[in-house]
């Protein structure tokens, strides 16, 4: 197995660690009975009751699966 | 027929996607709805679906065809194939392709891979096409104009008077209960 004949040096590292980025998800904005909210577009989402305990995933007013 | 798909094989070799694909469809068509990931859920669409369309068909060739797809190995997917050739097709039987649903749902813990739930769609076909085939067959007759005018305003008047009746009822029966 090959194997590195040299340490990678700290510097180098964070080097390589600084290039990597966090991407912002499109979302889709949305109005339901008068409340605003977010979500990703084309994709199922959790409703959830009063409590906010997950019942079952729904597209298009369509239940889709449980959660 | 399906667009050959570009890319590497699912599962590596020709062989092993046969037998995903394979499997997979069997499994949609005992269950009606499969979790499985947005990839597979994708190639499997244009496979299941032309599936169903040889069960459309119904004859024994077409059966023959389906089972050394579905059935060539296990004996107990036979079952399946019956099932798909005697409740599914006879369901998808007023149905024009579309016969099957995807829908997202999301990423899967473990290996953030995108998710989806492929489905038949075994509603029937929606009442607002119907509706619009009938609209299209009163209009390629004679005098289209003024015939659904007509209908539109008997039907709002008897729908008020319905409601007037509805509201009447309504308020004996709130005397009632305050009585």
């Amino acid at each position: 197995m090959a194997v590195p004949k040299r340490k990678m040096s700290r510097s180098n590292t964070r080097a390589r660690r600084s290039q990597w980025k966090a991407t912002a998800p499109n979302l889709v904005k949305t109005v339901e009975n008068g409340r605003v909210t977010y979500s990703l577009p084309h994709q199922a989402k959790v409703v959830t009751d009063s409590a906010g305990t997950a019942l079952f995933l729904e597209y298009k007013g369509r239940k889709v699966a449980d959660a | 027929m399906p667009t050959p798909t570009k890319g590497p094989r699912l599962g590596g070799s020709p062989a092993h996607q046969r037998l995903m694909l394979a499997n997979l469809s069997a499994q949609l068509f005992e269950h009606k709805r499969i979790t499985t990931t947005e990839t597979k859920a994708k190639r499997l669409r244009p496979f299941a679906e032309r599936l169903i369309t040889f069960a459309k068909r119904g004859d024994l060739a077409s059966r023959r065809r389906v089972q050394s797809v579905i059935a060539s190995r296990s004996r107990t997917n036979k079952g399946i194939v019956h099932e798909l050739f005697e409740n599914i097709a006879p369901a998808m039987a007023e149905r024009d392709g579309g016969y099957t649903r995807i829908t997202k749902i999301g990423n899967r813990k473990g290996d953030n891979a995108p998710m989806a739930v492929i489905e038949l769609v075994l509603e029937p076909v929606s009442p607002k096409q119907a509706v619009v085939k009938e609209a299209e067959q009163a209009a390629s007759k004679a005098a289209p104009a003024e015939e659904p005018a007509v209908e539109e305003t008997e039907a709002t008047e008897t729908a008020e008077v319905e409601a007037t009746e509805v509201e009447a009822a309504e308020a004996e029966t709130e005397k009632k209960d305050q009585a």
